[in-house]
């Protein structure tokens, strides 16, 4: 599969009052053709600011992207994301790239109809007519799974649900047939029953769009059945990216371990004891000299506080940042 | 009270809200936040609750602790009806039952120290002198038992984490040595990694102080893990109550099942697997719930009965409780073979 998004170093700093805010510190991966790609990380990981730096979402000042390149191939040709100017990042975002956020509430403009809103994207990206447009979003609705689309066209957000607000977005985002769909935290304000109706909708969306989906959240649980790969931030920086299935059973970072072991099991009789992970997420206000897991972690040696542990390929689909062999039980050579 | 057995037990237990409007605020409707609840909780246990939000979970834990007074109902605690009490005779109850909030960036008071926060609820009960030695001690003392430094009583909560803030809320709810504790949602404004400390905390102290907990949550695989048994909640009724494994291996109730089914587990092998029994829709609302079973709108097993006929929450196996006309009185529900759940797979 070709990879259609490239990010190399990412590297993202806030400039507040209280210091620097080490938000990214060089991040590094690919995004391939039709693939699900999960971002996994608690609050402050970093896994956010990584996808609104690549969009040029980022609030400047006081934010700054200050190294690193995001590839975009599309079509045969390849742009530098965040060489872009603004007008060409406009184009790219909500046409090659949708994006759905976590709250539809307010992503979506209280005072314009909702057939309004996704007419307006396609008339933006595709100069199409506005007869065909909305003829266009009457199909949208249908394939997001709103019932009476005819109807609801002119409906106003507040007089759809949580669940429907989102299937609305969802409808925005692929809108313009995009290439990538961002979802950050897409079913987190929701209740288990409706994340379960939009994981679904979700799955089916990929097979009859073939689209590629990056999806940013804290939940292993909606990963394990919807990514094919797997990326785990800490600190600002890529903890591990493997394979679902590699993750989950040989995961190789012990953050990671240290996750999946903080998660009841609903499928098994006896609870065990949860494993927790001592400690509180690190402070992003102080600069990265050395694993940023190095404080919380039980295999911490001299190393791991003195050097930040690069990427190491354990297998073609699996990379761990960490200077300690979980499966030996000792520290890596080199 | 004949069963000595049991801590608390609510019967029956209703609180509406009256929904104001108009130029003259008269009451135009309702809120049914809870409608008719009854369960008990044996001493020693953790009862979990879990329910999507608006099903009044929260609602019926403030009502048990008469923080919203009841519409209706009996709230049986060691046995006495909280209800019938006069203000006084409360208040001495009163100490025995304490409550863990939601948010613990909301429910610490920003101006007070840490030793102020934990050591109120014995100063208003007036067991303990403020700036007393004693005090001191006890606030000390509940520090080091929820893993925090005592060193730390003279800071204030902006100084601390979300994790730790909840730790102090727990060390201020146990202050007064209550038997039963109200977890309201403990853990769901936390972290991953930072919801195992609090919930390992949660059972360790259980353990050690022999507490009852009514632990409520929306998160039925964290339920699970702590709870004895478990009462589903769905618009304001409880669907279904047993004991936990029994829930999970043998629900009866449709809503249940689709609950069960909805919870991602993480294994990928084991999601592939997975058939899934999606329900349709939204929750509707409690202001105007539908008649029959108010689960009958998002129900794909629906019959006739289920429109007109409201369910009654009876017994159907020993220790198995549920309102559903479909279950029937062998424990097999009539819920037909292909919404198959999670216990069918291994």
């Amino acid at each position: 599969m070709n990879t259609i998004l490239q990010v190399n170093d990412l590297v993202t700093k806030f400039y507040t009052v209280d210091g620097v805010i080490n938000a990214v510190n060089g991040v590094t991966f690919e995004l391939r053709e039709g693939e699900t790609l999960a971002i996994v990380g608690e609050s402050g990981s970093g896994k956010s600011v990584t996808m609104m730096s690549i969009l040029g979402l980022i609030p400047t000042p006081p934010g700054k992207v200050e190294n690193g390149e995001a590839i975009f191939t599309s079509f045969g040709s390849s742009h530098d994301l965040l060489q872009l100017t603004p007008a060409e990042l406009r184009n790219v975002r909500g046409g090659q790239i949708g994006f759905v956020f976590q709250d539809p509430i307010s992503t979506l403009n209280p005072i314009m109809t909702i057939g309004e809103q996704i007419s307006e994207t396609l008339t933006r990206h595709l100069r199409i007519s506005g007869e065909e447009a909305r003829e266009r979003t009457v199909k949208l609705l249908a394939q997001v799974g709103i019932p009476d689309p005819e109807l609801r066209y002119k409906n106003y957000p507040f007089q759809f649900s949580g669940g429907m607000r989102q299937r609305v977005v969802i409808a925005i985002a692929i809108a313009c047939t995009p290439q990538i769909i961002i979802a950050d935290e897409p079913t987190t304000a929701l209740d288990v029953t409706v994340q379960a109706q939009i994981v679904e909708l979700f799955r089916n969306l990929r097979e009859s769009l073939n689209v590629a989906i990056i999806w940013i959240t804290h939940d292993l649980g909606v990963v394990a059945g919807l990514a094919d790969r797997v990326l785990v931030m800490y600190g600002g920086r890529i903890a591990e990216t493997a394979s679902v299935d590699d993750l989950y059973e040989r995961p190789q970072h012990p953050y990671t371990m240290g996750l999946l072991g903080a998660l009841p099991r609903m499928d098994e009789s006896d609870s065990k004891r949860l494993v927790s992970i001592k400690g509180t997420p690190p402070d992003l206000l102080i600069p990265l000299r050395h694993c940023p897991f190095a404080w919380r972690c039980d295999y911490a040696f001299d190393r791991c506080w003195e050097e930040v542990p690069p990427q190491i390929e354990i297998s073609s689909h699996h990379k761990v940042s960490c200077f300690y062999d979980l499966e030996k039980g000792e520290p890596r050579d080199g | 009270m004949a069963d000595n057995n049991l801590i608390l037990e609510i019967r029956d237990l209703r609180k509406y809200f009256p929904i104001v409007g108009g130029l003259l605020g008269r009451q135009v409707g309702l809120v049914r936040a809870v409608d008719g609840v009854s369960f008990s909780i044996r001493r020693g246990e953790t009862l979990g609750l879990v329910g999507e939000s608006g099903c009044g979970k929260s609602t019926t834990g403030r009502a048990i602790l008469l923080l919203h007074q009841p519409t209706s109902g009996e709230v049986v605690f060691e046995g006495q009806d909280l209800t019938l009490l006069p203000t006084e005779e409360l208040r001495k109850l009163r100490v025995k039952m304490q409550m863990i909030f939601q948010d613990p960036y909301a429910s610490l008071n920003p101006r007070h120290s840490v030793q102020k926060i934990v050591g109120e609820p014995l100063m208003i009960n007036g067991l303990m002198k403020p700036g007393s030695p004693e005090l001191r001690a006890r606030v000390a003392e509940m520090l080091q038992l929820v893993g925090l430094d005592p060193f730390y009583m003279r800071r204030f909560p902006h100084e601390f984490s979300g994790g730790q803030r909840q730790r102090i809320g727990i060390a201020r709810a146990l202050s007064i040595n209550p038997s039963f504790i109200i977890c309201d949602e403990p853990i769901s404004a936390l972290d991953v990694s930072i919801q195992a400390q609090v919930v390992n905390l949660l059972q360790d102290l259980q353990d050690q102080l022999g507490l009852t907990y009514l632990f409520i949550a929306h998160d039925l695989s964290m339920v699970k893990h702590i709870s004895h048994r478990i009462a589903v909640m769905y618009l304001g009724k409880i669907m279904e109550l047993t004991d936990r494994n029994e829930l999970f291996n043998n629900p009866l109730h449709p809503y249940t099942q689709s609950l069960i089914s909805a919870v991602p587990f993480p294994d990928p092998k084991l999601e592939r697997k997975r058939r899934r029994f999606i329900l349709k829709g939204d929750p509707p609302s409690p202001a105007n719930p539908p008649r029959g079973c108010v689960f009958h709108t998002r129900c794909p097993l629906a019959v006739e009965e289920c429109y007109t006929i409201e369910p009654e929450f009876h017994e159907i196996q020993p220790d198995h409780y549920i309102a559903c006309h479909l279950a029937d009185e062998k424990g097999s529900s009539k819920i037909p073979e292909k919404t198959v759940l999670a216990a069918e797979l291994a």
